[in-house]
């Protein structure tokens, strides 16, 4: 296989807070290959935010990527090598920060935020804010950014364009502006926009509708997006491939339909079963017991297993990476669960642990040589495939 | 309803303040103890036919409402009535005094606006850095020291001490330089209007620039937090333009209201520094007014100020509209 738009090998990005270090993203990898939807699922606080912002190094402080390696087009967007001294120094093809400002950011890799209602200027008209953008990302003069800004504000299904384009972002309703996002997203023209919750804030109607409009234009555009949500109705809707985060890490990472049917990680299991299904009549649904622990102190092993239904005593011990436990179509399915064969730690053999599981955050980890990394195993050669 | 109509609405919603605040100075310069004509006998002995006599030319012996029908007829046709004690109208006395306020005040705010705005924005880009903490204390020293001690401490230092700057009086550029013997030419005289603004302008200035000062590190410290500043940060948009543009004009919203808002203080501070600095405002105006218990020249000028502070306010509401696109203009459309 070619190599993807996006490669994100082992990123890991920490916030240093004086209650100690969050490792909000604890090395992730993923890619994300033209023109396809990638899915960044997870609760609040997994991590898929900061995540994403990391790709356009825009992590605020006091966070920081302190390792791994991010490559776009080929370009090294960040990456960490080893120093003569054995400490860890950014690379020499990174990008410069002028570089990604200039290079990347809007015009190769746009955003669209959570929050419509706050996320464009209130002092500013819709269309000056569009052409501001278009002009910074693209080499077009004033009047033809203009032109350009009222022809996306038209594709995103902005009736009125040409009057609209000078009114105020207050003078929109929560999903026009979300429209008008999407416009802005596009008329930059980038290979891969990041879709940060684009629906959480809308009315379910409204959310629908923007999908459907995304979907249109994602086609006429072939434009690739990462598209994060905790909504696994969006996913199935909207996504090519999923990523499932918690508490900083991928814990199940397949295409979406392997993903739906093929569920290989408690996890995923619990949040497909936390919601609301017309294919399946369930007298209750299931909530996921107990709270995501917080990402300064998360639980030993599994980080998973305080709230797994299916935790064994091995679970406490063993910290599962992502391991390609089956393969689907051209992509491996991967999960980070001690139940598959790929890791071969005694699940079987293992206690299962007593009662319910606890219904509080996880028990931190007290003494970390207790938990270990899984041993290597490779049966499968299918790991490093793509 | 367009920012025009918006402008004529806003002062003519002004006219029952105006006539509130006639209604009240006039009822609290009537009603307060002591009689202005024996007052203004004092010392004499009182003959009763003549007190009679001065009462019914001044209209005094006529009932309180009657009176003062008198009074705003007259106030319409801008007659502030006569100063007993002065013996020349009011209106005239006061003529002669706003100007030299109005410069002091609006300096004023020229200066605090000039220098708080820029550090205020450098205490929120360099938050928590030592730059922010002096400004942070400079803040703090202004806020809490009266302008009439700053004022002094400026006359000691730059006045007597060093001799850069005169200490008393202004000089009023509307008088041309044919207005002062002592000035020959125009660039002169704005030389000297300078100069001798630069100490009361400090003065009365230094309070409103810790206060804007705050507010302004405040709001762009938030107004960076925002999502519209992200959003412009994702795009690549460079962050002279974030701070200069997107992040300031945002913040300068409650600026415009503290500037409006604070526009009593300043001109009970004019009062104050007036009286340091020898000016010849409405301010001193008012003090020798009270103590010479000079009635019609108090209620002049509490009613003067009244309505600058309340055009003031109006003159907020107007800039607050046409900067802000939120603002709806009255019952709408």
């Amino acid at each position: 296989m070619s190599e993807p738009l996006l490669r994100v090998e082992n990123l890991k990005t920490q916030f240093f807070t004086e209650a100690g270090t969050v490792r909000a993203v604890d090395g992730i990898s993923f890619t994300v290959e033209a023109g396809e939807i990638v899915g960044l699922v997870g609760e609040s606080g997994a991590g898929k935010s900061v995540a994403s912002m990391s790709l356009l190094r825009l992590v605020e402080n006091p966070g920081e990527i302190v390792a791994g390696e991010i490559t776009y087009k080929g370009e090294t967007i960040f990456a960490v090598e080893e120093g003569p001294d054995g400490e860890l120094r950014e690379r020499d093809d990174v990008l410069s920060d002028e570089e990604i400002r200039r290079r990347i950011r809007g015009n190769e890799i746009a955003v669209i935020f959570q929050d419509p209602m706050e996320s464009l200027n209130p002092v500013f008209t819709v269309g000056g804010q569009l052409r501001e953008f278009i002009e910074l990302n693209r080499d077009l003069s004033n009047d033809e950014a203009r032109e350009e800004a009222i022809e996306m504000l038209r594709e995103v299904g902005i009736p009125d364009p040409e009057q609209r384009y000078d009114e105020y972002p207050h003078q929109f309703s929560g999903g026009m502006r979300q429209r008008v996002l999407i416009a802005m997203a596009l008329a930059c023209e980038p290979s891969l926009i990041i879709a940060d919750e684009p629906t959480t804030a809308l009315d379910v109607t409204v959310e629908g509708q923007i999908i459907e409009l995304v979907r249109d234009l994602q086609e006429k555009y072939g434009t690739s997006f990462i598209w994060v949500t905790h909504d696994m109705g969006v996913v199935a809707e909207i996504c090519d491939r999923v990523n499932v985060m918690y508490l900083g890490e991928i814990v199940e990472q397949a295409p979406v339909d392997d993903l739906f049917y093929h569920t290989k990680h408690p996890y995923t299991k619990a949040l497909l079963n936390s919601m609301p299904r017309p294919d399946r009549t369930v007298g209750e649904l299931e909530p996921i017991e107990g709270m995501m622990p917080e990402a300064i102190s998360p639980p030993a092993g599994c980080r998973f297993h305080p709230r797994c239904p299916d935790a064994r005593e091995v679970c406490q011990r063993v910290h599962p990476d992502a391991r390609t436990v089956a393969q689907a179509g051209d992509y491996p399915h991967r999960a980070a669960c001690v139940v598959h064969d790929a890791f071969d730690v005694g699940y079987d053999e293992s206690v299962p642990l007593e009662g319910e599981p606890q219904l509080t955050a996880g028990t931190p980890s007290s003494d970390d040589a207790d938990s270990v990394d899984a041993p290597e195993v490779r049966e499968d050669g299918g790991e490093d495939r793509e | 309803m367009g920012l025009l109509r918006y402008t004529v609405y806003r002062f003519l919603q002004a006219i029952p303040v105006l006539i509130g605040i006639t209604i009240i100075t006039f009822l609290l310069a009537n009603l307060a103890p002591g009689d202005p004509v024996r007052l203004m006998l004092a010392g004499q002995e009182v003959d009763e036919e003549l007190i009679e006599t001065i009462e019914q030319r001044y209209g005094l012996d006529r009932p309180l409402y009657e009176r003062y029908v008198t009074y705003m007829a007259g106030l319409i046709q801008g007659d502030f009535g006569h100063s007993i004690h002065r013996n020349r109208p009011v209106t005239d006395l006061m003529l002669n005094r706003v100007g030299p306020t109005l410069l002091l005040v609006l300096s004023a705010y020229a200066f605090a606006l000039v220098t708080a705005i820029p550090l205020g924005i450098l205490a929120a880009t360099r938050r928590n850095e030592p730059t922010d903490h002096v400004s942070r204390i400079v803040a703090l020293i202004g806020v809490s020291t009266p302008s009439f001690w700053i004022g002094i401490m400026l006359i000691l230092v730059f006045a007597v001490q060093l001799g850069w700057l005169p200490s008393t009086g202004l000089v009023y550029p509307w008088r041309g330089p044919d207005g002062y013997d002592w000035i020959e030419t125009w660039p002169e005289l704005i030389y000297q209007t300078i100069r001798h603004l630069l100490l009361p302008m400090v003065a009365l200035g230094t309070l409103q620039m810790a206060t804007l000062m705050r507010v302004e590190r405040t709001q762009m410290i938030e107004s960076l937090q925002g999502e519209y500043v992200k959003l412009a940060r994702a795009y690549g948009v460079p962050e002279r333009t974030i701070l200069r543009k997107h992040a300031f004009q945002v913040a300068q919203l409650p600026i415009i209201t503290i500037v409006g808002l604070n526009l009593s203080t300043a001109l009970g501070g004019a009062v104050l520094i007036e009286t340091v600095f020898n000016i010849n405002g409405m301010g001193r105006l008012f003090i020798e007014a009270i103590q010479q218990l000079d009635y019609q020249l108090i209620m002049g000028i509490t009613i003067v100020i009244a309505t600058m502070f309340v055009i003031g306010v109006i003159i907020t509401d107007i800039a607050y509209a046409y900067v802000d696109p939120r603002v709806t203009y009255g019952e709408g459309e």
